[in-house]
């Protein structure tokens, strides 16, 4: 990589030896009361989007959280931002309790957590020019930088890629990915420690995507930024998570971690049935692989329905109606996230009836869906 | 590997890989972006029939601000008893004697008949009255309708019930109703009945009934807005940056509603202008000698006037349709400039 861009000098690097923990989440919960009845409205359930789960994130690191929709994992972003207030649990910045902090004890922190939106369509004032937008974190938090706010702005367009000359543009004026840019710029404008990324990339194009997570992962190597990345897309999770000292991956399902660990435990060797049933789901496409290893043919599992309702989960562990190991226990009792046997140290996974630690192909596809069983059976007939 | 970051070029949404595209000096002036409120001036300069339903109402604006300028080099003023002053002028039951209700070089649009009033100076004062009346109106229900509307999106939950209940309630009321049976209800808080009520009093009362019932559309049209701003992006990256919620509402929230607040209040405004005239012409708004738009039909419409001088009601009557209409024409073209794809 050739580029001469103006970084910042990180911040006092001296109290931020990499490895400490930045983060530590322990049971977090959100519950959202659904209301009903009539004529007086009441509680009459609740929506158990998150559902006591525990994260660390170290100094510097880079953490994928993926999971299909509406598992929670924007509500976690949203609970570390402070922008929900949990239910329940504990969150910890620097091992200050931040759980249940008001706007003015959290001023102070602001600036270290900052966030990265999903929709670029949306996370921009279109009444504010991009100068104003990427400035106006500085003006709440009353920071001047050296030479003054916009040049301190127009650096950070250079950073992200943008031309500094857009300074009194307006959002309109912009493309997703551009916007997404912007958006980026304005997380970096606090010089952050942590950035908590919600599907930063869903909604580009497939093309920029790929530009818009290279710039990320760029800001996030050079400036030492640790970043929480939100994804339902575990390719993306791969090609952010990687090329790092710290690398982990934790796998959600319904308000619960079920599986955590290092990029390439979770990608290679997973133990939890839900993990493997995502890995098969990522389209892989061996045409011209550039790796010159032989790429292995890997297994094929096919789940059916959808995931069940979190107002009324199923007891135990939650994966057990759509599990094709699920027993009686499974109902049962609840799995604990636990180190397994044979597991690298730091993969936790909670399942009572771990699978092999492998993704290569099985001895016969796991196809659980009815209708495409049968489609299957004709077509081997 | 090559840079994964194309510095972008100025203008364009292709992400040029490598070198930016050369940007000459002079071209810089160019990169300063137009606003949505430049656009929409853009698009509001392009529709002939806006421009031309704007000068038509800052014609009458400017009469209305001018009035006693204008009078004062006409030399008349709206209160001479003219039946007094040059008896010659009236016949016996005070209707001029000249044709067409007296218009003569002298008294362009004519006299009115029973008084003898000039209805020129007497129609520019009465412009004067009601718009300045509307304009009063609207002003304060464009404030209320932000501070109760975008209170009631803003903060959600039991202030947005309670103050969707009120606008609901209020809603309910009969407007043209209520504001004949409440005007003397509210006049007579300030004077006691015996007394003569003094016209700022009336006026007072006129706008104090009118903005009772008027602020709720626009309330309601702020909360809804304002309930899917708040649900917007933007809003919670102001929030993760620490931003205090007077600065969100301030910031935020009130440049992304300008546009309904604009385009209602130009509608409201006509709506009031015919209010204020309605309830003068029933007798509860202003009354003679102060001169007021309404109260000039009033006169038209009396026994005497309609038997006698039909004139008198033109020049009112055709003022007022060419203000109203030429007002609401506005307020469409300025719908259309902030909301180009909505097609008509």
């Amino acid at each position: 990589m050739t580029e001469d861009l103006v970084l910042p000098a990180p911040r006092e690097a001296a109290t931020d030896a990499p490895g400490e923990p930045l983060l530590e989440v322990a049971g977090l919960v959100k519950h959202f009361p659904v209301k009903g009845g009539f004529p007086i409205r009441r509680t009459v359930g609740q929506v158990q989007a998150v559902d006591g789960i525990d994260l660390t994130v170290h100094v510097g690191e880079s953490f994928g959280l993926v999971g299909e929709s509406g598992c929670g994992k924007s509500t976690t972003g949203r609970l570390i931002t402070k922008l929900l207030e949990p239910t329940g649990g504990r969150i910890a910045y620097r091992g200050k309790d931040i759980t249940h902090a008001t706007r003015r004890q959290l001023a102070p922190i602001r600036s270290e957590i900052q966030m990265i939106f999903q929709d670029p369509y949306s996370s921009l004032n279109p009444r504010q020019t991009v100068g104003k937008i990427i400035s106006g974190p500085m003006e709440i938090n009353r920071i001047e930088p050296e030479g003054g706010r916009e040049k301190r702005v127009r650096e950070l367009l250079e950073i992200v890629g943008l031309n500094p000359e857009h300074y009194n543009r307006f959002p309109h004026e912009f493309s997703g990915g551009q916007r997404q840019r912007i958006g980026v710029a304005r997380a970096l404008s606090l010089d952050p420690k942590l950035i908590v990324a919600d599907e930063p990339v869903s909604a580009l194009d497939v093309s920029i995507q790929a530009q818009v997570v290279n710039l990320l992962q760029k800001v996030q190597q050079e400036l030492g930024i640790a970043f929480l990345f939100i994804a339902h897309d575990l390719a993306v999770v791969r090609h952010f998570v990687v090329r790092h000292f710290s690398q982990r991956v934790a796998v959600m399902y319904l308000g619960k971690v079920i599986e955590v660990g290092d990029r390439d435990s979770i990608y290679t060797r997973p133990r939890h049935p839900y993990t493997h049933a995502l890995l098969s789901a990522v389209p892989e496409v061996n045409v011209g692989a550039e790796d010159d290893e032989e790429v292995p043919q890997r297994e094929r599992i096919r789940l059916a329905g959808d995931v069940p309702s979190p107002i009324s989960p199923p007891s135990g562990c939650r994966f057990r109606t759509r599990c094709w190991k699920a027993e009686d226990k499974c109902a049962a009792e609840e799995p604990p996230l636990i180190q397994l046997s044979g597991n690298h140290a730091g993969h936790l996974t909670a399942c009572h009836f771990p699978e092999e630690p492998t993704i290569e192909a099985r001895d016969e596809d796991i196809v659980l869906d009815p209708a495409l069983a049968a489609l299957e059976e004709d077509a081997d007939d | 590997m090559t840079s994964p970051i194309g510095i972008e070029g100025g203008g364009t949404s292709v992400i040029a890989d490598g070198e930016p595209p050369p940007n000459a000096k002079g071209e810089d002036e160019q990169l300063i972006g137009r606003s949505p409120g430049r656009l929409m001036w853009i698009r509001f300069k392009r529709d002939r029939t806006g421009v031309i339903s704007a000068y038509v109402v800052i014609f009458f604006f400017l009469i209305g601000l001018l009035a006693p300028v204008i009078s004062w080099l006409y030399g008349k003023n709206p209160y001479t008893v003219y039946a007094d002053e040059r008896p010659e002028l009236f016949d016996s039951a005070g209707v001029p004697v000249q044709p067409n209700g007296g218009i003569s070089g002298e008294f362009w649009f004519g006299l009115e008949p029973g008084n003898g009033y000039d209805v020129f100076t007497k129609l520019l004062y009465g412009i004067r009255t009601s718009l300045g009346i509307a304009v009063a109106v609207t002003l304060a229900t464009v404030l209320t309708g932000i501070v109760l509307g975008v209170t009631a999106g803003y903060l959600g939950g039991r202030t947005d019930y309670w103050i969707s209940r009120v606008i609901d309630f209020l809603l309910a009321f009969p407007a043209q109703l209520f504001f004949i049976a409440s005007m003397p209800v509210v006049v007579s808080l300030f004077v006691s009945p015996r007394d003569e009520t003094p016209v700022y009093v009336r006026v007072v009362a006129l706008i104090l009934v009118m903005w009772f019932l008027g602020w709720m559309s626009l309330g309601r049209i702020l909360r809804g807005t304002t309930l899917a701003l708040r649900e917007r992006e933007f809003i919670e990256a102001a929030k993760v940056s620490g931003a205090p919620p007077g600065r969100i509402i301030r910031k935020e929230i009130l440049p992304n509603v300008v546009t309904p607040i604009l385009v209602q209040s130009t509608y409201m405004l006509p709506n009031f202008v015919t209010a204020e005239a309605g309830l003068s012409f029933l007798g509860v708004g202003i009354v003679e000698p102060t001169p007021d738009w309404g109260q000039m039909f009033s006169k038209a419409s009396t026994e005497l006037v309609m038997q006698n001088d039909i004139t008198y009601m033109f020049f009112p009557g055709v003022s007022m349709i060419i203000f109203v209409v030429a007002f609401n024409l506005l307020g469409d073209s300025v719908r259309d400039a902030f909301d180009p794809k909505t097609a008509r």
